[in-house]
């Protein structure tokens, strides 16, 4: 009965895994995508249900212990409580503050891997004489503190609450190394120790490692974020791996080896879009740091400043206009004015098109994400490399709190700490209208001298604010173009 | 330094090489200007606007040449008619020239000139790069040469160009065929269309389809053989085959054309043959060919080089002094482009030629320095313009900055490597089978998200972030065990956590999903 059950369990947990590359595959297109998220939900609830049945059918092999019901009833508390929570937080969250959910769900899977190693060795039954057994259990407990206090940091960073300016020490790479050797020594501590008086050097592993992970992001400055997350994603998805070595299952290894590969290569996809280093990222901040005197600098030259009526009558005379948006789009809120304004240009007989850079916003795709909840249709939005040739024949580019993305100097000026980085070549349009709430730097820290060049002129404000003016002086202006 | 303006002695040329305009500016500058009299008569620039401006009058070439230190000029110095002299042993030992001179086809005169020990700067050297445009005089005598021959083919055309409803009758517009667009060809379709013809261009160059059709012109498609762009945004020599193709296509439109403008050159080749005598024998009586390729060739087979000529009832100019004909608007296009040159090479704040042979546009120009010959430049790759007037519009090409290859990557990788194999050695039996999944799964994770639409991004990332919720299976499992004590209690935690990402990360997916939408 219990043989049965067992080859019942490894069929499910073996279509669970099928289900979650249909899920990853599926989300490569916009066609296939919900049938994907469906059929990781599937894959889930399965693996969970073979699990959970498991716990009653090995219950009497373990030999005599704990009341099922017991089991079943905490079980079944942890999962409810769990599921309503994270319902309330999807139903909840704004759009505009998807990065910041995202990295905290992160946090989740780390925290929960540390939890898992620490029961995994409290665990009455378990072998912690097993020497392979004790490595799978630290590695596992370090991974996950390590992802839990970085997803923790990067959340911070993503909501305001901690500065987005990278902090470096000097030698911060010889304290990282020291915090892996310590984290090295303990290990050897707690092999040796025996059962119960290993919980010590484990959970001193935790903290360093927990200290370790926010220290890594702490050194990103904030417009690597994006780059952060999905790094964090990478680290969640190898933290479930190592649980699933430390309990000898192959489903858990599985999915976190799926999870935490795709992570990865979509960080590098990332990276390669910013030209940085990936191990750059990974071991916290850019290879060659940048001095500290790049720091914000006091902005040069004389900037031209329109009103809205002015960016209105050069809007009602293009034929053509590309918008470019930015995180300033997503943290004032202003996709649906924006998807406005450029439904009445396109009433006007106007070609209007977006311009995404791989890196805008906080989080891969942020962008799109932020258009779609406004119904843009998504064949209207273009990616960097299909768009960047067509500025030059473009009548207004119209950018909305975009700033390191649309930075000339990334091309020209070799100091810049984003020099190298591609970006949207705006400036070859005929008219530039940047709109940003002052002249403050971007995230990066970098000042944009496409606000001095001849051809760009200013609106600030409030992206909200601004674009509802522009729809509002865009409709006075009636007829079409 | 002393600037001289000799008056051009070239049969025809009415043009001057520095106006009273830029001998103001170049006064500015700390120079000293003396002016031949009667050197922008033909401009309509009397000398007293000259002597207003500060300059000095030589009274006859001899004497300017031997006091200028600089001569500026419009066509190379040449025999002077009356005399023996050569304008080129006119020049001071050791002086300088500023001019069209030409160097590729006039290598005796550069000879000449190093005997001098002369300091030549040629304005038809200037390199099409953005920076240099406002000293690119070839395109300023382009346009004025294109916008010309439109009004000569006009002048000798009994009709009119624009389409007119009269009470006397209906007009259709004439129409008038361009091959070459370049910015002469491109000049001559703006005037030509302004005049209200309708306009056909040709040109070999795909490219420039944009900018003739910007121009409100029709572009006429060349089968596509072989791309005529060749470097620096000028056209290139084409083959023979390919010829013989254009040729025939172009006989096609010549016969319904009253104007044909041809403006197709080749830098430094003889002009390309386009308009054969048979497509001549083809036009309409009293059709008007205007060649301005006459000087190296002529793009027509019956073209006769400085006249014009009346064949099978078309009459063919074959004019080669367009530029001269307007000779105050050339002499202010031309001046103000030596000028900027001028202004250019001079030392920072001094009055002397102060060469950068590292600069781009200094390396270009010069001929000579000192007498030693410098010329042609290395070549280098240029930024790519789809066509002289698109110069305008193009910013520097992006540089592509290469990353040197990380060394850590592979370095790690190995290590990596190592452990695991070490391990698997050493741990044997389970952690092996173990690892073999672990590795599978990694390189099948890589495979499915290489293709990911990046607008999907976002929702791969939650939908993994979900996945990865899969440790709630760990913390079951803790759970099969004993009674509740700390293991399965932290479980429970585990368990909730978990559960919270797994559900918030499907749910908010599906949220995102319901969003894309066509």
């Amino acid at each position: 009965m219990t043989d049965t059950f067992a080859s019942v369990q490894r069929l499910a947990y073996l279509a669970a895994s099928l289900l979650f590359i249909l899920s990853l595959r599926g989300l490569s297109t916009q066609q296939t995508a919900r049938r994907g998220n469906t059929a990781g939900v599937v894959g889930m609830a399965l693996a969970v249900a073979v699990t959970a049945l498991a716990l009653r059918a090995r219950g009497p092999a373990s030999g005599a212990g704990m009341v099922h019901a017991e089991a079943w009833g905490l079980l079944a508390i942890a999962i409810a409580v769990g599921a309503a929570v994270g319902a309330m937080l999807a139903a909840r969250v704004a759009m505009t503050s998807m990065p910041e959910l995202v990295a905290i769900l992160h946090s989740f899977v780390g925290a929960a891997a540390v939890l898992v190693g620490i029961a995994n060795y409290l665990e009455p039954s378990a072998d912690a004489s097993d020497a392979v057994h004790g490595v799978e259990i630290v590695v596992g407990v370090f991974i996950g503190a390590v992802t839990f206090t970085g997803s923790v940091i990067a959340f911070g960073k993503l909501r305001g609450a901690l500065g987005s300016k990278p902090l470096l020490l000097s030698g911060r790479h010889v304290l990282n190394a020291l915090m892996a050797l310590a984290c090295v020594a303990s290990t050897v501590v707690f092999l040796r120790a025996p059962a119960p008086a290993g919980l010590v050097p484990l959970l001193v592993v935790a903290g360093v490692a927990s200290v370790l992970g926010a220290h890594l992001v702490l050194a990103i400055g904030g417009g690597d974020m994006p780059v952060v997350v999905s790094m964090l994603n990478s680290y969640s998805g190898w933290a479930a791996a190592a649980a699933g070595f430390m309990l000898s299952n192959d489903l858990l290894i599985v999915t976190g080896a799926l999870v935490g590969s795709s992570g990865a290569i979509l960080s590098f996809i990332m990276c390669r879009a910013m030209n940085r280093s990936l191990w750059s990222v990974i071991f916290g901040g850019f290879g060659a740091a940048p001095p500290p005197s790049t720091g914000p600098r006091a902005p040069v030259g004389p900037v031209q400043e329109a009103t809205a009526e002015q960016v209105a009558e050069l809007l009602a005379a293009a034929r053509s206009v590309i918008v470019v948006p930015g995180y300033g789009m997503a943290v004032a809120q202003a996709q649906h004015p924006v998807k406005e304004l450029t439904t009445l240009l396109q009433k006007r007989g106007t070609k209007v098109r977006y311009a995404i850079h791989p890196v805008a916003g906080r989080l891969p795709g942020h962008m799109n994400v932020l258009l779609a909840e406004a119904s843009v249709s998504y064949e209207l939005v273009e990616e960097m490399d299909e768009i960047n040739p067509d500025f030059k024949d473009t009548d207004v580019v119209i950018v909305i709190g975009a700033n390191d993305i649309v930075n000339p100097s990334a091309l020209t000026d070799a100091s810049s700490p984003i020099f190298g980085m591609p970006v949207l070549e705006v400036w070859k349009a005929a008219r530039v209208v940047m709109m940003k709430r002052s002249m403050n730097a971007g995230y990066a820290g970098v000042d944009n001298p496409l606000a001095y060049k001849d051809n760009t002129v200013m609106l600030f404000g409030d992206a909200k604010a601004t674009v509802t003016k522009l729809v509002a002086a865009l409709q006075a202006k009636g007829g079409t173009a | 330094m002393r600037i001289g303006i000799p008056k051009e002695i070239h049969p025809g040329e009415r043009r001057v090489a520095a106006t009273p305009m830029t001998v103001a500016r170049m006064r500015k500058l700390g120079l000293d200007v003396v002016v031949q009299a009667g050197a922008g008569e033909a401009s309509d620039y009397g000398d007293g606007a000259y002597l207003e401006t500060g300059a000095t009058i030589a009274p006859d070439a001899a004497s300017l040449w031997a006091q200028a230190d600089l001569v500026l000029k419009v066509r190379p110095p040449e025999a002077i008619p009356e005399g023996e002299l050569h304008e080129a042993d006119l020049l001071k030992e050791g002086g300088a020239l500023i001019g069209l001179v030409w160097p590729g086809q006039n290598q005796a005169l550069v000879e000449r000139l190093s005997l001098r020990r002369a300091t030549v700067l040629a304005m038809d050297a200037v390199p099409r790069i953005t920076r240099a445009q406002k000293m690119d005089a070839l395109s300023a005598m382009a346009n004025i040469v294109g916008y010309r021959s439109v009004i000569e083919g006009a002048s000798h055309l009994g009709r009119f160009l624009g389409g007119q409803m009269t009470a006397a009758g209906r007009v259709a517009p004439a129409k008038v065929l361009v091959l070459g667009a370049g910015v002469a060809g491109l000049a001559a379709i703006a005037c030509a269309r302004s005049l209200g013809a309708v306009v056909r261009a040709f040109d070999t160059r795909p490219q420039v389809r944009e900018q003739v059709e910007s121009l409100g012109a029709t572009f006429v498609e060349m089968p596509a053989l072989e791309s005529g762009e060749g470097e620096g945004g000028y056209a290139k020599e084409m083959s023979p085959a390919f010829i013989a193709a254009e040729q025939a296509l172009i006989a096609q439109h010549t016969e319904s054309s009253d104007v044909v403008v041809c403006t197709a050159l080749v830098p430094g080749k003889v002009a390309p043959q386009l308009v054969t005598s048979g497509a001549v024998v083809s036009m309409q009586q009293g059709s008007v060919i205007v060649d301005l390729a006459a000087e190296q060739g002529g793009n027509c087979a019956l073209t006769e080089k400085g006249r014009l000529v009346e064949k099978f009832g078309v009459k063919i100019l074959g004019f080669t002094d367009l530029a001269s004909r307007m000779s105050r608007q050339s002499s202010d296009l031309y001046a103000t482009t030596v000028c900027n040159l001028l202004a250019d090479v001079l030392e920072a704040g001094g009055v002397d030629i102060a060469l950068d042979l590292e600069d781009e546009i200094h390396r270009g120009v010069v001929v000579l320095q000192d007498g030693k010959l410098l010329w042609p430049p290395p070549t280098r790759p240029r930024p790519r313009s789809a066509a002289p007037l698109a110069a305008a519009a193009a910013a520097p090409s992006t540089p592509v900055v290469a990353r040197a290859p990380s060394r850590i990557g592979p370095l790690l990788g190995g290590l990596v490597a190592v452990a695991l194999l070490a391990a698997g050695v050493v741990a044997g039996g389970e952690f092996v089978e173990h690892l073999t999944v672990f590795l599978l799964a990694c390189v099948v994770g890589w495979h499915v998200i290489w293709n990911v639409n990046p607008a999907l991004h976002t929702p791969l990332m939650s939908v993994t972030n979900a996945i990865s919720g899969i440790i709630l299976v760990g913390g079951i499992l803790l759970m099969r065990t004993g009674s509740i004590g700390a293991a399965t209690l932290l479980a429970a935690v585990a368990i909730l956590i978990a559960t919270i990402n797994v559900a918030g990360g499907f749910l908010v997916t599906a949220r995102m999903l319901r969003m894309f939408r066509r």
